[in-house]
């Protein structure tokens, strides 16, 4: 059960309780510190958003030992991981893998996995790209087959998936294959025989990717065979919820840390902040941030109370598009606010820089987000 | 009027609004029923109608007017003793909500400027005798009101009016040229900020009177745009007899009046989000033009189209999202300047878009319904950047008052009117 209506309390309170632990566990350093890792993440910290915050559970029923929350809930999380460019399995494990289960509709499956991942002892992929990055249906080509002829429920999966966020460290790997019936997804451990994981050279050093190999890799059926094609579709309707509403954190902290050194430096004997040409520069990031917020916040509303036919569709799909280009201009505007500091490798600017681009090309990048866009819009 | 002197919950609200709507107006016709090709094409943000047309509209809207307020409907967050409702905001909305099912006159002509923006600067600053003759006046449809701030050298900095007010006896004699005043020509009285104390700082030395526009020396100039039409007047004041108990708050304290209409009209200008205009911008009628003109499968036409689209249902979020927080009781924030902001952006953005697909059918009219009638918004949007505040001057109070960031050095608020006045002519002629 999805707890709804959730008061602007509560989740301020949240929001409060999650800034502060970033602050302690992910400031700059950290994030430098984790980004140089092989694992790309603190297993400590994850260990204690867990414990202390229950975060990977946030979303998961009550039925599967989550606290059964919704993507407003979810959203204020990811707001502030985003500020703070938190290196986590959250975004893998909860935002794609969890909520790949669940629109599964496979009871068994989702008993067996979320209360792992719940209670953060499981991290989790979803491995869908291929070769060309795309999260299209028709371009996978990574092939299921039943194991044995006896009707038993083992397959195994031969082929080759990219962009794998966290895929080299995950536990769990749900994979999108193609069976004769069309793309199904599919259960598969980590550690598998005939499952070999690579970690990518990345653009955001702060989001593991890995390539992955399946060379007949055992796996399980999740769902029904063949249904994945709709199940990816709503995956992506929630993933890039989620991922907008990091997308609003990181070009907040843009924002602030622009207006924060507008205030600040001087030149001509003035505070740079005087000057209409960068005043408006930050009003103009202030107008963006504001929009984002916005879509991103009224997606995740509809999400969780419903809306008119097509309308989560819709938002979701015009929140990612308006968010990836919010926070790319949110990330360049703040190198140029900060004037040569701002793209020098010790200064955090390009950090947001990265992730800004990087966020904004996942799923298949501005093309696809606007074809999608307005194919939600029946255009 | 009778009214039941309980606050009506929303919903039993807007089923007394909907049996009043039911009994005085048609339903609209569906939107979701538009058609390419048919019915009316015109996409105008400013009226080009000619004067018998624009008159008959403005009686329209008098008349609609008059009918919602002996209705109750007249101003419903207005305070009872002025013939107002004593209701919320969130009945205002309801109200609006449930009109734009029905097809009423549009009632902008008093509405934008008298009822939105010079209404409350009235009852927060008038005389007890000028808010009991003038504010039912006006909320029945019989007086609308413009707004006389604005002068040549007084736009964005519009605490550098020299208007001068000068006292004799009990009245006040005033002298003087205002521009960019809306609804002028239609108006039977207007808030006029004028200079009373040119030897205090500029922003102390200001005082607000409400003139009756039929006074001698009022004289009422209309201004032609480049769509053609003339929404604005220039206002020219003669030897103009106001009596002191027409100034609206204190000698020299005009400024916190001008701040009470200024803060009215971003809100106003900012929720002007419905109407014909909006409709123009709805995805599917996007849709059905560029079907229309053989654009739709152009790649670059797409991306232009999903960008211009996004920004619009970003912009619709952030209101529905402000109109969430108010009717829950929060103050806005600022979605205000920022709505206000996006208004303009977003169908400057779109007139361009539609006209570049177009391409030389907006140039010159073939006759083809639905497209050589963008060229009327293309038209307004320079206009649309600058009234009600310039996107400069928005961008200002953004970056300062939410932001923090400093003001500009140099903006002199201390030194007596009169010695800017001398610097300025001094810079101007170098």
């Amino acid at each position: 059960m999805t707890v709804v209506g959730t008061s602007h309390e509560e989740l301020e309170e949240l929001r409060a309780a999650v800034r502060s632990f970033l602050e302690a566990k992910s400031s700059e350093e950290a994030v430098r510190k984790a980004a140089e890792t092989e694992l790309r993440y603190d297993p400590q910290v994850w260990a204690q958003m867990a414990e202390q915050l229950r975060l990977p559970g946030l979303i998961v029923p009550e039925e599967y030992g989550g606290d059964g929350f919704g993507q407003v809930a979810l959203g204020v999380v990811l707001e502030e991981a985003g500020r703070a460019l938190l290196c986590s399995p959250l975004f893998a494990t909860v935002v794609l893998a969890a909520q790949a289960l669940l629109a599964s509709g496979d009871h068994e499956a989702c008993a067996r996995h979320l209360p792992g991942i719940a209670a953060g002892r499981t991290t989790a992929a979803l491995a869908v790209a291929e070769d060309s990055g795309a999260w299209d249906p028709v371009q996978i080509r990574t092939r299921a087959v039943r194991a044995q002829e006896d009707g038993s429920n083992g397959w195994e999966l031969t082929g080759s998936k990219s962009f794998v966020v966290d895929g080299a460290s995950a536990e769990l790997l749900l994979v999108i294959a193609r069976t004769t019936a069309g793309p199904s997804l599919f259960a598969v451990d980590g550690k598998a025989p005939g499952v070999t994981a690579e970690a990518m050279e990345t653009l955001d050093a702060t989001r593991a990717m890995a390539r992955l190999r399946l060379d007949a890799a055992p796996a399980t059926l999740v769902g029904t065979d063949g249904a994945g094609g709709r199940l990816m579709a709503r995956v992506l309707d929630s993933a890039v919820v989620g991922l907008a509403a990091e997308q609003v954190g990181g070009a907040g902290r843009c924002l602030d840390a622009s207006a924060e050194y507008a205030r600040t430096r001087t030149q001509f004997g003035r505070a740079i902040g005087t000057f209409q040409a960068v005043k408006h520069k930050c009003a103009d990031m202030l107008v963006q941030v504001e929009l984002a917020r916005a879509v991103a916040r009224e997606a995740a509303r509809i999400a969780d109370e419903g809306g008119e036919p097509g309308e989560f569709a819709a938002t979701a799909a015009a929140a990612h598009v308006y968010c990836s280009r919010a926070f790319m201009s949110a990330a360049m505007e703040n190198i140029q606010v900060h004037g040569g500091i701002g793209f020098t490798w010790e200064h955090p600017a390009h950090l947001y820089f990265r992730r800004a681009k990087s966020s904004q090309l996942m799923f298949g990048g501005p093309s696809a987000q606007h074809e999608r866009f307005l194919e939600r819009l029946g255009i | 009027m009778a009214h039941d002197t309980d606050v009506p919950d929303p919903a039993a609200f807007a089923a007394e609004v909907r049996a009043f709507l039911d009994a005085h107006a048609r339903p609209a016709a569906d939107r979701a029923g538009f058609v390419w090709g048919e019915g009316d094409d015109r996409v105008a943000y400013f009226s080009s109608d000619p004067p018998e047309v624009e008159q008959a509209a403005t009686q329209a809207a008098r008349d609609w007017q008059r009918t919602r307020y002996e209705n109750g409907f007249g101003w419903i967050t207005g305070p009872k003793e002025y013939g107002g409702r004593g209701l919320t905001p969130v009945h205002d909305m309801v109200y609006d909500a449930v009109e734009a099912e029905y097809d009423v006159p549009d009632t902008g002509v008093l509405a934008v400027v008298g009822l939105g923006m010079i209404g409350p600067t009235i009852l927060a600053h008038a005389r007890q005798h000028i808010k009991d003759h003038w504010l039912p006046a006006m909320y029945r449809g019989d007086a609308i009101a413009c707004q006389l701030f604005s002068e040549p050298d007084a736009g964005s900095d519009l605490a550098s009016v020299q208007t001068r007010a000068v006292r004799d006896g009990d009245t006040w004699v005033l002298n003087g040229q205002k521009v960019w005043t809306s609804v002028a020509h239609h108006s039977r009285i207007g808030v006029a900020l004028t200079r009373t104390n040119p030897d205090a700082p500029k922003h102390k030395g200001i005082t607000a009177f409400l003139v009756d526009m039929t006074t001698p020396g009022v004289e009422v100039r209309p201004l032609r745009q480049m769509t053609g039409g003339a929404d604005f007047n220039e206002v020219f004041l003669t030897d103009v007899r106001v009596p002191d108990d027409h100034r609206l708050g204190e000698v020299d304290g005009g400024w916190t009046v001008a701040l009470t209409t200024l803060m009215n009209e971003r809100a106003t200008v900012g929720n002007e989000g419905a109407g014909p205009v909006a409709a123009a911008l709805s995805p599917e009628r996007l849709a059905a033009l560029l079907r229309a003109t053989w654009t739709l499968d152009d790649h670059a036409v797409r991306a232009r189209l999903a960008d211009l689209l996004a920004d619009i249902k970003a912009t619709e979020a952030l209101n529905a999202r402000a109109m969430r927080s108010l009717r829950a009781g929060h103050s806005p924030g600022p979605e205000m300047s920022v709505s206000k902001l996006m208004y303009g952006q977003n169908l400057t953005r779109a007139a361009h878009f539609v006209t570049d697909v177009l391409g030389p059918s907006a140039v010159a009219d073939t006759g083809q319904w639905g497209t050589y009638a963008w060229s009327e918004l293309l038209l307004a949007t320079p206009a649309l950047r600058i009234l009600g505040g310039t996107e400069e001057i928005m961008k200002n109070i953004l970056a300062e008052r939410v932001l923090g960031l400093p003001k500009e050095p140099g903006i002199d608020t201390k030194s007596p009117f009169r010695e800017l006045r001398g610097v300025r002519t001094k810079e101007g002629s170098a």
